[in-house]
């Protein structure tokens, strides 16, 4: 069992954790991999086991290029984290990424959830967070081995409209 | 569709405990209390109520302990892992169990403390553990509770379709408002959609605080039985036209990752339940729509038909769903204003309602006997109410909906 450290939190992720572990083990290489079915080609962000459109079971690890769009987000102005409290308001994001937009119908999509940060792995602008904006990944190293995969702005334009909230 | 059980089956019995924050009791000890109640209501004693159902998320009290202080013997239980939603798949589960012939009558209770112990918003118990499995990929990132586990889904439907948080305001209105005439409720005042403006954001843009529901500790009972034993209880019986639950969307627990976001669970399960029914929207006189934040409210009428997608917020604002209106919403106040109860408090509700017995302030109100003023600290009964729907929320992707006629 690999028990880390983050954020104040202690992830559990044990040896026979088919579906996780692989993921850290690879974002610990600063590669964000997702599962890819043998049978039908499709990737899937949720690493479960098999394949949500084909009878298979089967699957490898497929490194992904990092780079993706918002598709949806929250600003979490108030959280019950107490290690979080001093980061909000902060943004959660939905980043669908580029593989595999509006497939295999139109309403799906190869999407992921992570913070969206700066640079610096600081809690991004509220005023910078809009679906349709641009991101690609940034590893969070902590000291203990582990990384967690975020997402940045990558100052591409945009490929479409964005939208933001108005408060 | 097999519809050969419609009518066949009624609810006879209600009963809960006080809503409160901070009971003071165990689960045991609220459960045993609002099965009782349930008893007392329908007029059925020990040896009448041989099932027992419950659902639970690691935070109430079995069946096999509540059956000995009731001195219950039931030919039928299960303690069933559930939140919302379960409320009403619970009563078709337990109209299959007197349908195969396991039992006669079911007590289906849940008890929670869900202020005072396990609090469904993340902190407490559940907050304290470490996190494995699908929790990995969301609470690293600050993504825990319940509101946040559906936000993104409702900050798409908001880009989509351009609905405001004072469109979302006028659910929390017309709550507040019918629960100021529900002396059960915690929260009896009245408020503004100012009110729900000024109140501080929990997770913009979808909830303030105002937008989010009461952590309650309470237990609640409904009794299930043929319609042709209810007829012989204390109360007039309350009838199934048709359950169906827990339906779900593609995706189940990752349904943010493949589907449409602003579509929920009540797209699919709509249609099965107006067939199984036998009834169309404009038969419905009220309806409990769980209200675990106001988004919720607004996807599920989009989801079950009253509107089209994106009208939501007409829907909501018209005036349809307060006191009075149309095809009033959670007459007692729901999640919003009288208490958390993971769904059980929107059914009862709607059987005192097809009953013309709703608890409100009108001085004979328990013999049927009501004026129909709806102003603050008055009456709450729909006039004349016939035919009742609820549309139990489990996440974006599970729901269930419950039919019933007086």
């Amino acid at each position: 069992m690999a028990v880390y450290e983050y954020r104040g939190q202690r992830l559990d992720i044990p040896d026979n954790d088919s579906e996780y572990r692989g993921y850290f083990e690879a974002a610990g290489e600063h590669r964000l991999v997702v599962k890819k079915c043998r049978a039908c080609g499709l990737l899937r962000g949720e690493p479960g086991p098999g394949c949500p459109w084909c009878p298979s079971l089967e699957w490898d690890w497929q490194e992904v290029s990092g780079k993706g769009t918002i598709y949806s987000y929250q600003i979490v102005a108030h959280t019950v984290i107490p290690a979080f409290r001093d980061m909000a308001p902060f943004a959660i994001v939905l980043v669908e990424l580029d593989e595999q937009a509006g497939q295999p119908t139109a309403d799906d999509g190869l999407r992921i959830t992570a913070n969206l940060v700066d640079g610096d792995l600081k809690p991004e602008k509220e005023e910078n967070v809009a679906i349709g904006n641009r991101v690609e990944v940034i590893f969070d190293d902590e000291p203990d081995g582990i990384s967690i995969p975020q997402f940045k702005l990558s100052g591409e334009p945009p490929k479409g409209e964005t939208w933001q909230h108005s408060v | 569709m097999e519809t050969s059980l419609r009518g066949k089956y009624a609810i006879a019995g209600i009963g809960e405990t006080e809503y409160s924050r901070g009971s003071g009791r165990t689960t045991r000890a609220m459960g045993a209390m609002a099965i009782r109640r349930a008893m007392d209501d329908a007029g059925l004693n020990s040896q009448d109520v041989d099932g027992m159902l419950s659902y639970h998320g690691g935070d109430s009290t079995p069946s096999t302990s509540i059956m000995y202080d009731l001195g219950l013997r039931p030919n039928f239980y299960m303690d069933c892992s559930g939140g919302g939603s379960s409320t009403e798949a619970l009563i078709g589960l337990a109209m299959g169990a007197i349908e195969a012939g396991m039992c006669d009558t079911v007590a289906i209770f849940r008890s929670m403390n869900g202020y005072s112990s396990i609090r469904i918003g993340g902190t407490g118990a559940r907050a304290a553990s470490g996190i494995s499995g699908l929790d990995l990929m969301k609470r690293p990132y600050g993504l825990i509770s319940a509101v946040q586990n559906f936000a993104f889904n409702f900050t798409k439907h908001m880009s989509e379709y351009g609905v405001k948080s004072e469109d979302l305001a006028h659910i929390k209105v017309a709550h507040s408002n019918h629960a100021s005439n529900n002396p059960k409720a915690l929260m009896k005042q009245r408020v503004t959609v100012q009110d729900v403006m000024d109140s501080r954001w929990i997770i913009r843009p979808v909830a303030h605080l105002l937008d989010c529901c009461l952590e309650t500790d309470n237990a609640t009972c409904v009794i299930v039985t043929s319609a042709e034993r209810a007829k012989d209880l204390r109360q007039k019986p309350v009838y199934v036209l048709g359950v169906q639950g827990r339906g779900t969307k593609p995706g189940g627990d990752f349904h943010v990752q493949h589907g449409n976001l602003g579509r929920v669970a009540g797209h699919y399960v709509g249609p099965r339940i107006f067939e199984l029914a036998g009834v169309k929207h404009e038969d419905i006189d009220v309806t409990g729509c769980y209200d675990a934040f106001t988004y919720t409210v607004l996807l599920q009428f989009e989801a079950y038909g009253w509107c089209k997608p994106g009208e939501g917020k007409d829907y909501v604002t018209s005036g349809v769903i307060n006191l009075g209106g149309k095809r009033p919403n959670n007459t007692s106040g729901g999640h919003l204003c009288e208490a958390y109860t993971h769904g059980m408090n929107m059914v009862i509700e709607n059987v005192r309602q097809l009953r013309g017995t709703v608890d409100d302030y009108c001085p004979n109100a328990a013999a049927g006997e009501h004026n129909y003023d709806y102003s603050e600290g008055g009456c709450r009964q729909v006039k004349d109410a016939e035919t009742s729907m609820n549309m139990g929320w489990g996440t974006p992707a599970v729901g269930s909906a419950l039919i019933m006629r007086r």
